[in-house]
């Protein structure tokens, strides 16, 4: 479903983020990325959903080469994605049902549809209660767990989670990954970037660890 | 794109608007008072090339003949005025029809009586160029003929005249093109620093997955929309303005020909709202082109 080829990113500044990465991960796989602050983690995964352009080599999602996609494609292919991004990427401007709805209005579907979407989706995140205040007046957990339902809603067949729980307490961040290993026996793959060893090492997934841009670990199960 | 889809960007625009309230005032302010300045340039424009084409329909010269000349002759001298070239009509007025006009005028009927039976009036002869131009070579042409007292017509003024109005026919477009260009500018400016404003927005929007489309129309609506009620705050002014004016006009200086003609005015207004809309949307196009990469 993802495959990655001796891919490397420098950013225009000169930053090297990655260096000749490889990388498969199959269809329905739930996926840990782990690794010290700077990594390389987030930068894998925008390379995923096209934020960012590989310098070097090719990521292929299914068979569709990235780094050909035009600019009509590149929505379609987010649409596909979910993505927890690790700074939320709220719309400040909309209220928590809005930016939960947005996400469904911009894939066309009906008005009756979203509302029962995101009202079902902010109940499992728990947040019914706040889906008329501003991103603003919510806690940083809050926040995330917006971010959460917004990957989610549209049942993505990829998960790209980016330190989902990094603003949680441990109960609620328990709470999400049930969520996403639930979503992942549906069928969709999730890729996890997370500090959180705790969960990496009780949850027995398969371990992807960077370390200053190249993979130095890849096994079944635990971290260190 | 979906029904509901076009309804929501609609609505989103609306939203948006209302959020961001000053910046939506002072664009409305600006869109208003470049249509405003339009609007008035138009109707000056109109009255302006109104005025020249009434002097310049004043092709008229007039021949006053001499005394000694009968009817016959006086006849035979307006059928030589016919074939001259670049005359339009020939209309005698003997001086027993003057007299009657003046009779009319005056409200007297004794007239005659009272001067003894003499008529000062001459047979006159009212003829009209078909091109001002042409005036001035047809006058002198008749002035040579026989039994010919007197040819008057507009002489200097009139050339002077043509020569202000073309003038200010320029100046009235330079004016209209310039106002323009400067609406058009100023709603991109505004759209520009919704745009700029929102830039982060944007940029998340795209990242779940929102086509460009999906992010160029509620500007384009916005666009529309400022232009829009710029236009109707436009038209309620210079509506009002120039219904004022030709009540003024009309009662103080009764002898300028203002254009009054009422569909012209509502079709003037109405391009002015149009105008305005489709200003506003081709501003947006223009301004959101730079994230349509
Ligand atoms: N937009 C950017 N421009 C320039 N350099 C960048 C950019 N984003 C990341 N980098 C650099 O690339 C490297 C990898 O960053 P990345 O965000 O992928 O790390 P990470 O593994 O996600 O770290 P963290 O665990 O703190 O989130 C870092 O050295 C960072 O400074
Ligand atoms: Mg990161």
């Amino acid at each position: 479903m993802i495959s990655i080829k001796n891919v490397s990113k420098i950013y225009s500044n000169g930053a090297r983020a990655l260096s000749n990465i490889n990388l498969e991960i199959s269809k329905s796989e739930f996926v840990f990325l782990v690794g010290p602050s700077g990594a390389g983690k987030s930068t894998l995964m925008k390379l995923l959903y096209r934020e960012e352009e590989a310098t070097r080599g090719q990521v292929f999602i299914d068979t569709i080469n990235l780094s050909r996609l035009n600019a009509k494609q590149v929505p379609l292919l987010r649409r596909r994605t979910g993505v927890i991004f690790q700074d939320f990427k709220l719309l400040s401007t909309k209220t928590v049902f809005e930016n939960i709805a947005f996400a469904q209005q911009v894939i066309g579907k009906s008005k009756q549809e979203i509302k029962e979407n995101t009202l079902y989706i902010l109940d499992i995140v728990g947040l019914s209660r706040k889906k008329d205040s501003f991103p603003s007046e919510l806690s940083g957990g809050e926040q995330q767990r917006v971010c959460i339902a917004r990957a989610l809603v549209n049942q993505p067949q990829i998960l790209l989670a980016d330190e989902p729980t990094g603003n949680l307490d441990i109960e609620n961040a328990w709470g999400i990954m049930a969520l996403l290993e639930g979503i992942n026996q549906k069928g969709t793959t999730v890729v996890m970037a997370t500090h959180a060893m705790h969960i990496v090492n009780k949850m027995k997934k398969r371990v992807v660890k960077v370390e200053e841009g190249c993979i130095v670990d890849d096994n079944l199960g635990e971290a260190y | 794109m979906a029904l509901n889809t076009v309804g929501f960007v609609i609505r989103q625009a609306f939203v948006s608007l209302k959020r961001n309230i000053w910046l939506t005032i002072a664009s409305v302010l600006t869109v208003m008072t470049a249509l405003v300045l339009l609007g008035f340039s138009v109707f000056f424009l109109a009255n302006t090339s109104n005025l020249a084409t009434v002097f310049e329909s004043q092709v008229e010269i007039a021949v006053f003949i001499n005394d000694n000349q009968n009817r016959e002759q006086v006849i035979d001298l307006r059928n030589q005025i016919q074939v001259i070239e670049g005359v339009d009509t020939v209309e005698l007025t003997t001086k027993e029809d003057a007299i009657v006009q003046f009779q009319q005028s005056m409200g007297t009927s004794s007239l005659l009586e009272d001067l003894g039976d003499i008529n000062p009036f001459p047979d006159k002869l009212t003829v009209m160029a078909t091109d001002v131009s042409l005036v001035e070579g047809i006058a002198n042409q008749i002035a040579d003929m026989n039994g010919i007292d007197k040819v008057r017509y507009g002489q200097g003024f009139l050339e002077n005249l043509i020569q202000l109005t073309q003038w200010l026919r320029w100046l009235g477009i330079a004016v209209v093109g310039a106002f323009a260009f400067a609406s058009f500018l100023l709603i991109s400016l505004n759209i520009k620093s919704n745009v700029n404003s929102r830039e982060s927005e944007i940029r998340i929007m795209r990242l779940v997955g929102a086509s460009n489309a999906f992010i160029k129309w509620p500007f384009f609506i916005e666009g529309m929309l400022l232009g829009f009620i710029g236009g109707v705050l436009a038209i309620g002014i210079v509506g009002a303005a120039y219904v004022w004016f030709l009540q003024y006009m009309i009662s103080a200086v009764a002898f300028l020909p203002i254009v009054a003609d009422q569909m012209f005015i509502i079709s003037v207004l109405g391009l002015m709202l149009i105008g305005g809309m489709t200003m506003g949307a081709l501003a947006s196009v223009f301004s959101v082109r730079r994230f349509l990469k």
